[in-house]
């Protein structure tokens, strides 16, 4: 057959272009090549090799074949005699004392027009001789690596791990001793009862800084409202913290703390920062391209509700974590409003033709999501930078492998939680829309899709019943489980990540630089209770530790560590490493209590200071590393949302339930935590004010400025129609005169009463505006007078956009 | 007049002021990013221009300053196009031989298929005797402009992973795009329009939603932002009903003198980004609804393009890509969708759909290049045009049977690409599928090279523009992944 013959030519064809192109690879081929190759070179050829040979080498080869080039193309290393004696993927790249026969060599000669090395010229004659010779006496080379340098170190496990003997996060928690203001800094001899304080002002006073004054009330009401439940004070709340202060200077401050962490808004404000860490998402990473719907996980919010309610509830924070790992291995029954915390990975991102991905999320954001470690680095080899070997990711993959999921739309296997209750009229509704469409689906029955086949059932119980699920309030709640598959797979490593190149088997069991032992988990099942019981121990170094600077992050507006999610070699050493251990130490001994932990900063002097920024203090530490003021926060999209609707007196503050639309025209007036996120595409809106993608785990909110966000603020229909609720008012239209009118605009955009200056200034803008108000005008939906736009004015402003 | 060299330097020096000026005046071009927390953005490099990175960039003098990227979501055929393949035409509707068959994935295809020969006449075309067949007859008057790349090959045989790997350099979710990785490595030059700007027609986003130029693992600031031809280009563009554009002013002036006031009080020069920025979307306004406008084009313009101002089509997109290109938008994405041409149905059948959408695109992509070149914009706009993957030699059969239509299935083996102006070699061909078009052989380039050569036009070197993310330092060209340069193909 013809075609059958060229198809042969064809093939060796291919063979001598992949030469070329570098023989395809992933990385990483050296560092798995354990065994060692040991060969007797005689001193005179090593120095042969290190005096004429090696620098060729560097200066030609390494860019593309050396450990340090990261990828190796061709998997061909020569910086090792076992890279070269091995070769490339496909073939020796040399035979000792056989230079023609050596492909390195008919490469560098440039014979054959399929293989010529290096890629940008032809090597001098007298090069070209040099490695001729060498290849003739026996190509002899160190047997490991290029030698003693940190780039020879990359992916070698053993130093990494002695490294790892002496780094911060991986040394056990301790108890700290609290360094004593006084002894310090007489000044400041009373600056903060808070052992933050100590550890603050020490910092502090080694860098020659001072703390600052403490913020005025007013400020001080506004950054706890905002810190602790998201949301601005109105006015009155501003005042009568004022007065409550001027009473009783000791008492107000942390009445008002405990008034704002008790209250249920606590836990919609702190939930979305453990949102974002776990890529929190209403569907999956894809979509249907016949119905262009996507792929709706119905009941991913009960474990948005479930994180929300942990916080509330102060779940100790160990508790909070082994339940969302392994809940339904803990004994509760099956409808135990625990199971909503298996959404921690069944809500995750899934598509079914990407399994390995969606096990390598589970292991990521196990390892980096809950303790700063990048283990999916170790996915195709040895990590090159921290102490994870390759077989640390397949016992994880071990682990995950073993949990089946649950189709998301498949109601049977989702347990009914009785803690959503619909109300009467909702439930009535759903269930005869539910009718209909069953109905429809019934009618469908047999019936394909003419343009792929897919039958019509399926497309309707995909779309108008998972839409039906997924949105409509009086749809039922049901907790998103995993559960074990009947026999755990055994795991082996995939040799460079390829599921086809099977290696060693490895057992489950915990990463080896938290356990050294190597416990494997028991053979019955998937260990995820082992790996929760691991992960959640007080003896982790790394848990703790992270969540706690997760926490200050939120709360201070900078972290202790500035690399949340990789507290590795590779990651920024802490600014005050003794103050993060005793937070994490005193976080462990209170029981794991959130709230004991937030409570424990935001009563801090440190976390109360003025905002103000000091000239003298600004020029020796310009980005407050370390503290001597607290730092201005900018809003997060989510807070803009809620506060403009708070402000216009449209908030709705319900808890829990179903995710609704954010924006456009029918926009929910609740929460943004309870705005549907499509992971496939994420809202646009959302994604101008740096709202993660929910693909990964998130270290930490980016914070860019575009134009999007200024267009948003100007136009968007939220905005204004807020703008215009402000302005219409019965509260604002009763005032007559003007001037009143903006002073009542201040306190209730703004929370405080206007300078003179300010009212000035306003009432001038409200008379521009009017005079481009005509009579003959139409009137539109929200432009009746200068009003709403002197309210949007306000809206727009930085002061309240940022918490000072 | 200034030599190439001259201006090839001036450029050069240009960039890298421009670079500071972001940086240390952290005023809206494309956007700010301030790092993760407040202003302070150059501190620890791993969130910061790409510059601080110990990267000077561009590495070397770009070739092109902006791209134009034209993807056909869905994948044309090859074999309908640009791949001319009388062997497979002999092959015409004998069974697909077993050899072709083993080891290999289809999206549809079941059992054995029949071979399928091009559907459409070719004929060789310009100077360079490039085949193209009658499909695209302007564009047939164009090919001296385009350097063709026959020998694509990717390793994706679905739509979402194929379009995620060539745009972002990785199958999976999460990587930044081409795009992204552009404005992170040269940031924007226009200050009255995003840098990165996405127009999207054939009424479909593309499979891999909108990631394709998404940002990925770097700051939200460097993701596209999506136009539309028809209604407000920008969201939220437009001023709410009964705003006029002066009341718009006097607002933000007020807006600016209160925000002056927390400036004035605080010092923190965050707040000054923030009064740029209103002052960045004011001019946006103008400017975008002005540079979207394509009424202000003439006659002949909309007859060499064939645009109706007010429609939604990949004709008004070519239009757009070059009035965007003109006012300094770095990078222009246009996605057409309606390529998949399985024959499961009339509208996509290569014997149905496929004309029709070859018909809107023929006209304006050689009036686009055209347009560019009498312009003297096509020496430094690199434009790129190419699907996900390719098409199978073999006629699809779904669920085993032969169907109404006549179409192709998905093809990673090998696909066809072109590039034109911006440091290419024009009328060339490169690379060589075999004798049926089903995989490429000769001189194969993977999405990973051909990331590596446009960033290298870009006069980025692809290995040094990276970026530390879950502890490796990524790259567009995937670090992962073999890649190289293509250089051959370089003018």
């Amino acid at each position: 057959m013809q075609a059958c013959f060229h198809r042969h030519a064809l093939v060796r064809l291919t063979v001598l272009a992949g030469l070329v192109a570098g023989a395809l690879m992933p990385c990483g081929t050296g560092s798995l090549a354990a065994e060692e190759r040991r060969t007797t070179a005689s001193a005179d050829e090593l120095r042969f090799f290190e005096q004429k040979i090696r620098p060729l080498l560097v200066e030609h080869c390494y860019e593309c074949h050396s450990e340090e080039a990261g990828e190796q193309q061709g998997g061909l290393l020569l910086d090792r005699r076992s890279g070269w004696i091995d070769g490339g993927e496909t073939n020796k790249a040399v035979i000792p004392g056989e230079p023609d026969a050596s492909l390195l060599i008919t490469a560098i000669r440039y014979d054959n027009d399929d293989l010529q090395m290096p890629p940008e010229h032809r090597l001098d004659d007298e090069t070209i001789a040099l490695l001729e010779q060498w290849v003739r006496r026996g190509a002899h080379g160190p047997a490991d690596d290029m030698g003693e340098t940190e780039f020879s170190r990359l992916g070698d496990q053993d130093y990494l791990f002695d490294q790892a003997e002496n780094h911060w996060a991986f040394q056990p928690v301790r108890a700290v001793e609290i360094p004593s203001s006084g002894a310090i800094d007489t000044e400041h001899a009373d600056w903060g009862e808070n052992a933050i304080d100590g550890f603050v002002l020490d910092a502090l006073s080694n860098a020659e800084l001072t703390p600052s004054s403490p913020a005025d009330a007013a400020t001080l009401a506004r950054r706890l409202h905002y810190d602790l439940t998201g949301l601005p004070p109105t006015f009155e709340q501003v005042t009568a913290f004022q007065e409550a202060t001027e009473v009783d200077p000791d008492g107000a401050t942390p009445r008002l703390i405990d008034q704002l962490i008790e209250s249920p808004e606590f836990g919609q404000h702190l939930g979305r920062l453990w949102l974002d860490v776990v890529r929190y998402a209403d569907t999956d990473n894809n979509y249907r391209p016949d119905t262009r719907t996507p792929h709706y996980h119905p009941f991913a919010f009960s474990y948005r509700d479930y994180v929300v309610r942990s916080l509330n509830d102060d779940k100790p924070y160990d508790q909070f974590l082994k339940e969302q790992i392994a809940a339904d291995l803990m004994g509760f029954p099956a409808d135990a409003p625990q199971m909503a915390a298996l959404g921690f990975y069944a809500s995750g991102p899934y598509s079914s033709r990407a399994q390995n991905e969606a096990l390598d999320d589970w292991i990521d954001v196990t390892t980096r999501g809950l303790m700063g470690i990048t283990a999916a680095c170790a996915r195709c080899h040895d990590h090159k930078f921290e102490p994870v070997p390759t077989a640390d990711y397949y016992s994880l993959r071990g682990v995950f492998a073993a949990v089946a999921r649950v189709n998301p739309l498949d109601e049977t296997k989702q347990p009914l939680l009785t803690s959503y209750q619909p109300t009467e009229s909702q439930a009535a509704d759903f269930a005869n829309k539910r009718s209909a469409i069953e109905a429809k689906i019934n009618g469908a029955a047999g019936k394909k899709a003419k343009n792929n086949n897919r039958p019509i059932a399926q497309k309707i119980r995909e779309t108008e019943l998972a839409e039906l699920l997924t949105f409509h309030p009086g749809a039922p709640a049901r907790a998103m489980v995993v559960a074990e598959r009947k026999r755990p797979p055994d795991s082996y490593v995939f040799v460079r990540g390829d599921a086809a190149a099977r290696g060693e088997a490895v057992p489950r069991r915990f990463l080896k630089i938290l356990d050294p032992q190597q416990h494997a988990f028991p053979e019955s099942n998937s260990g995820r209770l082992q790996l929760a019981d691991k992960i959640a121990a007080p003896d982790n170094p790394l848990t703790a530790r992270v969540f706690v600077n997760r926490v200050w992050g939120y709360l201070i507006g900078s972290h202790l560590v500035d690399t949340p999610s990789d507290f590795g070699l590779q990651g920024a050493p802490p600014t005050h490493p003794r103050l993060l251990d005793w937070l994490a130490d005193d976080f462990i001994r209170h029981g794991w209590s959130v709230k004991h932990l937030v409570r424990r900063i935001v009563t801090s002097q440190t976390y109360q200071q003025s905002s103000r920024t000091r000239e003298t203090a600004a020029v020796v530490d310009p980005e407050n590393r370390w503290l001597w003021r607290a730092n201005r926060k900018h809003l997060t999209i989510e807070a803009i949302r809620d506060s403009m609707l708070l402000v216009a007196g449209r908030l709705d503050r319900r808890i829990g339930g179903h995710p609704e639309r954010l924006w456009g025209d029918d926009y929910t007036r609740r929460r943004a935590i309870y705005g549907f996120i499509n992971r496939f595409n994420l809202d646009p809106t959302l994604r101008a004010f740096d709202f993660p993608a929910p693909v990964q785990t998130q270290p930490a909110r980016g914070e860019s400025i575009v134009a999007q966000q200024a267009l948003f603020l100007m136009n968007s229909p939220l905005v204004i129609d807020q703008a215009a609720a402000i302005a219409s008012a019965d509260a604002l239209t009763r005032i007559e005169s003007d001037e009143a009118k903006v002073e009542f605009l201040f306190r209730t955009i703004l929370g405080r009463e206007p300078v003179a200056a300010e009212v000035t200034r306003t009432l001038k803008l409200v008379d521009v505006q009017q005079r481009f108000q005509k009579p003959d005008r139409p009137q539109t939906r929200s432009i009746v007078s200068a009003w709403p736009l002197v309210a949007q004015a306000l809206l727009m402003s930085n002061e309240f956009q940022y918490v000072d | 007049m200034k030599s190439i060299d001259d201006q090839v330097q001036e450029e050069f020096a240009r960039l890298q002021t421009r670079k500071h000026f972001l940086r240390n005046c952290s005023m809206g071009l494309a956007g700010v990013w301030l790092g993760e927390r407040s202003v302070a953005a150059d501190r620890d490099g791993t969130h910061s221009d790409a510059s601080d990175a110990g990267q000077s960039i561009p590495h070397f003098p770009p070739r092109a300053k902006r791209v134009i990227f034209l993807h056909m979501a869905g994948s044309p055929s090859q074999l309908e196009l640009f791949d001319y393949k009388p062997e497979l035409q002999k092959l015409d509707g004998q069974d697909c031989p077993a050899s072709f068959l083993e080891g290999k994935r289809f999206a549809f295809i079941q059992g054995v298929p029949k071979m399928l020969g091009p559907q459409y006449p070719f004929q060789q075309c310009g100077q360079s005797g490039a085949w193209v067949s009658d499909r695209m007859p302007e564009f047939q008057s164009v090919v001296d402009r385009v350097c063709f790349v026959k020998s694509m090959h990717t390793t994706q045989f679905n739509h979402g992973p194929a379009q995620l790997l060539l745009h972002t350099g990785n199958q999976n979710l999460g990587s930044a795009s081409f795009g992204a990785w552009t404005m992170y490595g040269l940031g924007s030059e226009s200050e009255n329009l995003p840098g990165f700007i996405v127009l999207v027609s054939g009424g479909k986003t593309p499979s891999a939603g909108k990631s394709v130029w998404g940002s990925g693992f770097l700051p939200s600031v460097y993701q596209g932002v999506q136009c539309r031809s028809k209604g407000d280009p920008v969201l939220y563009l437009s001023n709410p009903e009964g705003v006029s554009l002066q009341q718009r002013r006097r607002a933000l002036d007020a807006i600016g003198r209160i925000n002056q006031q927390t400036f004035n009080e605080t010092g923190d020069p965050e707040v000054l980004t923030r009064i740029s920025q209103y002052e960045m979307a004011f001019r946006m306004q103008t400017h975008a609804t002005e540079a979207f406008d394509l009424r202000q084009e003439d006659k002949a313009t909309h007859a060499l393009y064939g645009t109706e101002p007010g429609k939604e089509s990949f004709a008004n997109n070519c239009l757009l890509a070059r009035r965007l290109a003109e006012r300094g938008v770095r990078f222009i994405q246009l996605f057409h969708w309606g390529w998949d041409s399985h024959g499961a149905a009339e509208s996509e059948a290569l014997n149905g759909g496929f004309k029709t959408r070859c018909e809107e695109v023929d006209r304006p992509i050689a009036a686009l290049l055209n347009d560019l070149g009498q312009r003297g914009m096509l020496e430094d706009t690199l434009v790129v045009w190419g699907g996900e993957f390719g098409r199978t030699p073999m006629r699809e059969n779904r669920g085993g049977r032969e169907m109404r239509f006549v179409g192709r299935d998905h093809n990673p083996g090998a696909f066809t690409m072109w590039m034109a102006g911006g440091g290419i070699k024009p009328g060339i061909s490169y690379g060589e599928t075999d004798e049926i078009g089903y995989e490429a052989i000769e001189n194969k380039v993977s999405p990973h090279d051909l990331h590596a050569t446009l960033l290298h036009l870009l006069g980025i070197d692809h290995k040094r523009l990276t970026y530390m993310h879950q502890g490796l330092p990524q790259r567009l060209s995937n670090v992962t992944q073999p890649s190289r340069v293509v250089e051959e193909i370089m003018a």
